[in-house]
């Protein structure tokens, strides 16, 4: 009697995993929504979890939003303590903090998908999906060369200093250099409607002749127009924004002149990292290596193409 | 007799423009206890810490065994054997007993420290003091006594020859005094030089072998204390003839005021019935920790408490103080410096808290304020700058302040816990005179206090308190002093220790 | 009576400093920018401060009294976003105008007081310890804003904004509205503080909360009272803050606690409780501004280091205050 009493919690004990082995669960860890284009991002994750887990039922998905890179870390090693996870899709907070972490669930076994900023050790993720941050400069860039062909002087703003901000910027000082363009003020508002709105009012008080403004992200720009409008001024002639923002999208759109354009940098890309690695997990396909999306200049005549008017971005 | 150990040679002391002490000098001599005593004010506390090293001189000199010294800082007055055990101890509240002892001076054994070591020598210590007290306890728990005998144990810890103590007996019991005394005349017997102030003048008499007065400042007596009584040393710190120190008792009560049936603290007290007419000045006596303090707490809406409270006729419910005062009653606290008064904040601060709400119409009148305190200063006799914080007045006017601003909302009914601990004689003789006043005036009161003398003298009636109940109630010629302490010790049990302290 | 202190300077140090600070940065930004000086950047500098400025006089009283609260930023985060959605909400009824606008105020003043009222009751009522129960709500309202925003940016209607501009950019005699309220919750504030029976019990608890309950003071209700007058006035600064950008998201008001508290223990408030002044804290408030108004106003400093100028201006603002303390 006693042995088959063992012997039936042995069986037991052995169909967990067994079951867990049919249903393969995918980690998704990403930053939380503590900014505009972050909200956006995981507006889309969410989306695309929704829509996958209804595709295909083998799958499950664990989501976990991160403040900071400490937080986003215990996520990923409790994933892998508690779901086992078979893949794990991260958007690191930060290059080197979360680097060790992820080799670890790499050694593991699982599949890893790293989204938008690269680890510092080259070659630990399966699949790398990212957007184009020196290109996404560039393009910014290049934009205000062809719109002020006389050359002019502007003022930029910074996001929160980091790499990302610093390819851009830098891709976006190599596309301007010797076209007479003078950046006369940069600093740094966050990615930050209120900063940007107070760095763009003393931009004001201190320079009286502002060409153009290069606020290189659409929070930004939002805060930027409002100190602008405030001021009462004329001479700025337009704002760059920049990562499509709906709203902005549908000025450019609608034909203002204030933002004639604006940069791509979608946080969209987030969905695409999750549904390759899905496709990766339930079928054959091969889909490891490099996806980068580039940033592409939204102008009256694309814009629509690029406004969705249900995301929260 | 022997050699001083620690004298003062024409000290003085000024702090700014002004010169607290006048060419002060006294000496202690090994295994005597000399006694310092004076009203509030008198300059005793300066003095005893500049023999202590706390600070120096303005002019004037120290001389330890003879040699003339100049005390660096507080370490060097140590080393020499020298221990101060300030009034308001000076222990760490979170630490235990053990800790406290040797703060400072922990025993090591490598790098990491010697628990049984320390324990054995704080139990061997503490046993030496007869404390029972647990080497583990935390000093936040301890009785005052106890803390006591941890600050001498600290003190013996450190080979102390000469011990200075700021009012030792202020907040004991007379069972706890007896104690100290034992362990002081041990003290003395092994050779220590022991320095005491206490404004309790038969202590100083039964155990003081040499005395200091101090006046305003200066030395008005040292030498051997034989033949010195204690109405001798009255005059000599008040500077005149002492006359009675109790105002006379009128014996003309008014209509009932206050009717207490089945009160209840839970945890301190149970079934508290009384009554108290206007003009009465009812006395409650007890051991400390027999809820005195407690029962009336709970009867203004300061802690929780159940039973039946009647005002003049009226039956009352209080739970908060506000709701007491609202009804005219009013306690007063015995912890003047934590619960009575902001120490940080000027007298007008403190005077007018309690009856703010009549001194604004919409915004605070401050020129109604300063009238106030200046008919407070006058009426009270209270001394000290108006702009000084009341945390640097002397203790007596601070209980002064205390009640003038308890009596600025003209409450019918004064509870008034421990009228006079801690304040000199001239004082206290002051304040007998302001409550026998008030009671005059067809006010009812009630003192509670722990000095028998106070009680006896002052009150119409005393009940007596034991473990939370009311043990029994004396008035008229059997009010005295063995009646209250057979029913605060339990009828028919005299206290041992109160027989050693004749 | 022997024992007398010194008689206390008659203009101390805690007076002087903090002036002192201010007027240096001042001058600095005199010398280093001309426009510095103008009326714009003026207006600019102080209509930035009316709202951190408006809740640091709220936050001088709960100091006072002995209390802190963490979650004003979160707060004002919150109601912005709910006040927001109400207006959008409200929009197709009532149309663009004034009772639009009325409505979305007492949303934010209401949202404000019941949320002052819950950081009162859970410290006064259950006794939970003001920095624990505040730093919980701080973390409620910053996640309630979020949710509400669905992660993104909660936008008041354009129209609405449009509409609503006025009470930001707009004001009396060329003196903005958030300029003008600002002034008046000052003057409010400092009257009470020094002069009313509010004021002097808020000091008396943050002194010895023991020593006023014996002083039959409703120790509860004066503490549970700076708590609420605080989220009331959260709610005032909100009504100004919503109009300028007409949108709030998760990173609204994040820090303002911290600056607020900041403001109040430069303007000479101790963090202790005890002692407060309300002109202290506007001191306060307009020498983090000017840090930031300043370093924007030139290249002098990498803007890498902007947070070390600013900690050490306040330090320093702190240290000045000092009085000499005699040998010890």
């Amino acid at each position: 009697m006693k042995h088959l009493v063992s012997g039936l919690a042995l069986s037991v004990a052995l169909a967990v995993p067994a079951l867990a082995q049919d249903t393969k669960v995918i980690g998704v860890s990403i930053p939380a929504a503590t900014h505009g284009w972050a909200g956006g991002m995981n507006y889309f994750a969410q989306a695309a979890i929704d829509r996958l887990e209804e595709a295909y039922p083998e799958l499950d998905f664990v989501l976990a939003t991160a403040s900071d890179p400490g937080k986003q870390v215990n996520d990923i090693e409790d994933m892998v303590a508690t779901r086992n996870i078979d893949a794990l899709v991260v958007l690191p907070f930060e290059s080197e903090p979360l680097t060790g972490p992820v080799q670890n669930v790499k050694a593991s076994g699982a599949w890893i998908t790293v989204v938008d900023r690269g680890l510092s050790v080259p070659g630990i993720e399966d699949l790398y999906v990212a957007g184009d941050n020196p290109g996404f400069g560039r393009v910014s860039g290049e934009y205000m060369a062809s719109a002020m062909p006389d050359g002019g002087k502007i003022v930029v703003l910074r996001g929160i200093p980091t790499t990302i901000d610093n390819e851009r910027v830098e891709g976006f000082e190599a596309a301007i250099e010797g076209k007479n363009i003078e950046v006369i003020g940069m600093e740094h508002g966050n990615w930050n409607r209120d900063d940007s709105f107070t760095v763009m009012q003393d931009f004001l008080s201190r320079h009286p002749q502002i060409d153009a403004v290069w606020a290189s992200d659409d929070d930004m720009a939002v805060g930027v127009l409002a100190a602008i409008e405030a001021a009462g001024r004329d001479d700025v002639k337009f704002v760059l924004g920049g990562a499509g923002m709906k709203e902005m999208v549908k000025r450019v759109m609608d034909g203002d002149t204030m933002i004639p354009a604006n940069v791509t940098y979608p946080p969209s890309m987030i969905a695409t990292a999750i549904e390759i690695t899905a496709v990766g997990l339930v079928s054959q396909a091969p889909v490891s290596g490099n996806f980068i999306i580039g940033s592409v200049l939204v102008t009256p005549e694309n814009a629509e193409t690029f406004y969705y008017p249900d995301s929260p971005f | 007799m022997t050699d001083p150990v620690l004298a003062l040679s024409n000290v003085s002391r000024s702090f700014g423009p002004i010169e607290v002490l006048h060419g002060v000098s006294m000496a202690l001599r090994p295994g005597r206890v000399h006694a310092l005593i004076g009203e509030n004010g008198a300059g005793k506390s300066t003095t005893m810490k500049i023999m202590a090293g706390y600070q120096p001189p303005s002019s004037g000199t120290v001389h330890v065994d003879g040699r003339e010294t100049a005390f660096a800082s507080l370490g060097e007055a140590e080393a020499l054997g020298i221990s101060l055990i300030h009034q308001e101890f000076n222990l760490a509240e979170q630490l235990t007993a053990e800790q406290n002892i040797f703060l400072g001076q922990e025993l090591k054994r490598g790098l990491l420290l010697d628990k049984r070591a320390m324990r054995a020598r704080t139990r061997e210590l503490l046993d030496r003091l007869d404390c029972r007290v647990p080497a583990d306890r935390v000093v936040s728990q301890m009785s005052n006594s106890d803390k006591q005998m941890v600050e001498i144990a600290k003190a013996l810890l450190r080979d102390t020859r000469v011990l200075i103590m700021d009012e030792p007996t202020a907040v004991l019991t007379k069972s706890e005094t007896a104690v100290l005394m034992r362990q002081v005349r041990a003290l003395r017997d092994k050779g220590t030089a022991v320095l005491f102030t206490s404004h309790k003048l038969d202590e100083v008499r039964e155990i003081a072998d040499d005395l200091t007065i101090m006046r305003d400042g200066a030395v008005v007596f040292s030498g051997p204390a034989e033949g010195m009584d204690e109405r001798a040393m009255a005059t000599a710190m008040v500077g005149r003839e002492m006359s009675d120190l109790f105002p006379a008792k009128t014996g003309r009560f008014g209509d009932m005021a206050l009717e207490v049936r089945g009160l209840t603290v839970p945890g301190f007290a149970e079934d508290i019935s009384f009554t108290l007419r206007r003009g009465e000045i009812l006395g409650i006596a007890g051991l400390i920790g027999s809820g005195r303090t407690e029962t009336f707490e709970g009867l203004c809406g300061l802690r929780p408490a159940t039973g039946e409270v009647r005002i003049k006729g009226q039956p009352v419910t209080i739970r908060h103080p506000w709701e007491a005062l609202d009804l005219g009653m009013c306690y007063l606290t015995e912890d003047r410096k934590t619960r009575g008064l902001l120490l940080q904040k000027g007298m007008r601060e403190n005077l007018t808290l309690q009856a703010l709400h009549s001194f604004a119409r919409g915004l605070i009148d401050k020129g109604a304020e300063e009238t106030a305190l200046t008919r407070a200063i006058a009426e009270f006799d209270i001394r000290g700058s108006r702009a000084v914080r009341v945390g640097n007045l002397s203790g007596g006017n601070q209980q002064k302040l205390l009640f003038a601003k308890t009596m600025l909302s003209s409450p019918e009914i004064v509870i008034i816990d421990e009228p006079t601990r801690g304040i000199d004689i001239g004082t206290k003789q002051q304040m007998y005179g302001f409550i026998r006043g008030l009671a005059d005036q067809g006010r009812a009161i009630v003192v509670i206090s722990s000095e028998m003398q106070e009680v006896i003298g002052l009150a119409d009636r005393v009940l007596v308190m034991r473990q939370g109940r009311i043990a029994g109630e004396v008035q008229g010629a059997s009010l005295t002093e063995d009646a209250i302490v057979q029913l605060a010790m339990g009828v028919g049990q005299r206290a041992p220790v109160l027989e050693t302290a004749q | 009576m022997t024992v007398k202190p010194q008689a206390r300077p008659k203009v101390s140090m805690s007076v002087i400093g903090p002036i002192a600070a201010l007027i240096a940065l001042i001058v600095m930004g005199a010398l280093m920018n001309p426009n510095f000086l103008g009326p714009d950047n003026i207006s600019n500098v102080l209509s930035r401060s009316a709202f951190i400025g408006i809740i640091a006089v709220g936050m001088t009283f709960v100091i006072t009294a002995g209390g802190l609260d963490l979650s004003v930023g979160s707060m004002a985060a919150f109601v912005a976003g709910l006040m927001i959605l109400v207006m959008n909400a409200a929009l197709p009824s009532l149309g663009i105008g004034v009772p639009i606008i009325l409505l979305g105020m007492a949303t934010a003043l209401v949202a404000g007081l019941i949320a002052g009222w819950l950081n009162g009751f859970l410290i006064t009522v259950l006794g939970i310890e003001a920095f624990i129960v505040t730093l919980g709500s701080m973390g409620i309202y910053r996640s309630l804003v979020t949710w509400l925003a669905d992660g993104g940016t909660l936008s008041l209607d354009f129209g609405l904004r449009t509409f609503y501009q006025p009470v930001f950019y707009g004001g009396i005699l060329g003196i903005s509205w958030p300029i003008i309220v600002f002034a008046v919750v000052v003057i409010l504030g400092e009257i009470a503080m020094r002069s009313s029976v509010f004021g002097r019990h808020c000091a008396a608890i943050g002194s010895n909360d023991q020593v006023a309950k014996y002083s039959s003071v409703r120790v509860g209700r004066v503490r549970m009272a700076t708590y609420v007058m605080l989220g009331l006035l959260v709610g005032v600064a909100t009504i100004m803050y919503v109009p300028r950008l007409g949108s709030a998201s998760s990173s609204t008001g994040v820090l303002w606690e911290l600056e607020a508290i900041a403001a109040v223990i430069i303007g000479g408030t101790l963090l202790k409780g005890g002692f407060g002044r309300v002109w202290g804290t506007v001191i306060g408030v307009l020498i983090l501004t000017l840090i930031g108004n300043i370093l924007n106003l030139t290249d002098f400093v990498s803007p890498y280091l902007n947070g070390a100028i600013q900690g050490l201006i306040i330090v320093l603002a702190v240290v000045l205050q000092r009085e000499s303390k005699p040998g010890a």
